[in-house]
């Protein structure tokens, strides 16, 4: 652990470089550059609403809102396991040729996803503004969720990286395991009202994700307390999956080179 | 970072005084070093669960036991057929590969390995790529940007330096990727059989700048090379793998000698 946090100190500056660097060359090659990271989630945001609103009849208030904030954290949290299954692998030039600790790869890929994140966010607050939402101080939690949905990510995010290096199908298993927990997270419906019993319970409090996002939406559209012990319990659990993950890396990070 | 450099200044200064104490220094100390590709194929989960038997484990030992110690400011050339295990040593001196069995001491020196690149994000431009190069060789910012411009014109392609490197012919690959490690002089460095790297006019500037750099007596260097007369040319010492073993050490003409004598016969 004591090696991990002073090789942090050594290479964040690495990865914010290589992270600032990467989000520049993302749209240095497209027409409407940077506007894309504002028209993606708004497009994303506007098919759902059409779909929910007009074929399903959904009637959650604000559902734009409640749609957008929702994929915020969806968006995140896919980005983070989609993109570490096969870092290692796309990352062949670097890793076969120098050492660099493996996971400040993710720490830098992970600053890409914050940035796009808090654009996101930025958004949904300008959508509230538009919608007239009443803001409510509840809103600062914010700041208390965001780290949680952050080290949860993290955690699962060094696991996979290490087992995506060996296990060459498994970039297919977690597609369809997101696929999967994407519809149980209740991106576009409201688990709280739509599900009952132990169900509910268990899709609101097992899945870190459906409980971050219905815990962000509390804090962001309904003015009302998050719940403490839970986010608390999940942040345990993602710093213990960080240190799982830090472990299993540091033990076979030299292996990587041989097998990829 | 500034704190290792300071320490690193530090230790340099009280080797200097060692050196005149006892005249030698040893940079490198490789130790009965064993490395072995095994039982780390990728799995295929299908083929996992159809054959329910464990997956045979191909074992090849690439490195067994090696052992040699290069002193500070020497040039050691090391050279053998395909496959005898030369580019797995110099990566794992690099610090990519870790050894199966035995040790590698570096002495607390930096390392850079010169091979066809120093690992480059291609989607980036050279420029960036300059940086974080050098970031990950252990130099900061502040250091790059001073020797930015020198690395640029050495490199000497143009434009191109503000492209992202996937756009760059193989030849300006190799000249940035030289270059980087050229100018930012690390203690060991270790190279892969670039001195045959881009054209003609680029070869004979890199050549002399190796000449430069390796008659620097404070830079330890191990050159990987098929070429005899390079080596015979550049090296103090050579060292000849066979099968991933030692199989002569010495004098750069007498091992050449006998190794061009077993290749041609």
């Amino acid at each position: 652990m004591k090696l991990f946090f002073s090789n942090i100190k050594k290479y964040y500056r690495y990865a914010i470089r290589s992270a600032k660097a990467e989000l520049k060359s993302e749209i240095s090659e497209s027409y409407l550059n940077w506007l894309w990271w504002i028209i993606e989630p708004l497009s994303f945001m506007l098919i759902y609403t059409f779909v929910f609103t007009v074929v399903f009849h959904s009637s959650e208030t604000y559902f734009s809102i409640f749609v957008f904030i929702g994929l915020t954290c969806w968006e995140f949290f896919n980005r983070m396991i989609t993109g570490s299954v096969r870092l290692i692998a796309n990352n062949r030039d670097l890793v076969t040729k120098v050492y660099i600790p493996k996971y400040i790869l993710l720490l830098s890929k992970s600053f890409t996803y914050l940035f796009k994140m808090f654009i996101s966010f930025a958004l949904a607050i300008l959508l509230m503004v538009l919608y007239q939402v009443p803001f409510s101080p509840t809103m600062f939690y914010f700041f208390l969720i965001v780290p949680v949905l952050y080290v949860v990510s993290f955690g699962f995010g060094l696991i996979l990286m290490h087992f995506g290096v060996f296990i060459d199908d498994l970039k297919n298993l977690t597609n369809i395991g997101l696929r999967l927990v994407f519809y149980l997270s209740g991106v576009f419906y409201n688990i709280g009202d739509r599900l009952k019993g132990t169900l509910k319970y268990v899709l609101l409090r097992g899945n870190p994700i459906a409980f971050v996002m219905s815990e962000m939406r509390k804090v962001m559209l309904y003015a009302t307390q998050p719940s403490f012990e839970g986010l608390i319990v999940w942040f345990v659990i993602g710093i213990l999956l960080c240190v799982i993950g830090i472990h299993i890396i540091h033990k076979n990070e030299n292996s990587y080179a041989k097998v990829i | 970072m500034l704190r290792k450099r300071k320490e690193k200044e530090m230790t340099s200064k009280k080797n200097k005084t060692n050196e005149i104490a006892n005249e030698k220094k040893i940079a490198i100390t490789v130790k009965d070093l064993h490395i072995a590709y095994k039982g780390l194929q990728k799995i295929s989960i299908r083929a996992h669960l159809l054959k329910l038997k464990p997956i045979k484990k191909d074992v090849f030992e690439a490195v067994r036991g090696v052992s040699f110690e290069i002193e500070e400011g020497k040039i050691l050339g090391i050279i053998g057929r395909n496959g005898s295990g030369k580019s797995t040593m110099l990566r794992a001196i690099a610090g990519i590969f870790s050894a199966d069995k035995g040790t590698i001491n570096l002495h607390h020196n930096t390392v850079s390995l010169l091979s066809i690149g120093v690992g480059f994000n291609k989607k980036l431009t050279g420029y960036e790529n300059i940086y974080l190069s050098g970031m990950l060789l252990g130099f900061s910012e502040e250091e790059i940007k001073n020797k930015e411009k020198e690395i640029i014109e050495f490199a000497d392609i143009g434009d191109f330096i503000y492209k992202p490197v996937k756009m760059y012919s193989s030849g300006m690959y190799s000249k940035l990727a030289f270059a980087i490690t050229a100018i930012l002089e690390t203690d060991i460095m270790l190279i892969d059989e670039v001195l045959s790297v881009g054209d003609t006019q680029f070869k004979k500037k890199s050549y002399d700048k190796m000449r430069e750099l390796i008659s620097d007596d404070k830079r330890t260097v191990i050159i990987v090379s098929h070429s005899t007369p390079t080596l015979l040319e550049l090296c103090d010492e050579v060292l000849w793998l066979d099968s991933g073993k030692v199989k002569m050490q010495g004098d750069p003409k007498t091992v050449l000698e006998t190794y061009e004598k077993e290749m041609n016969g």
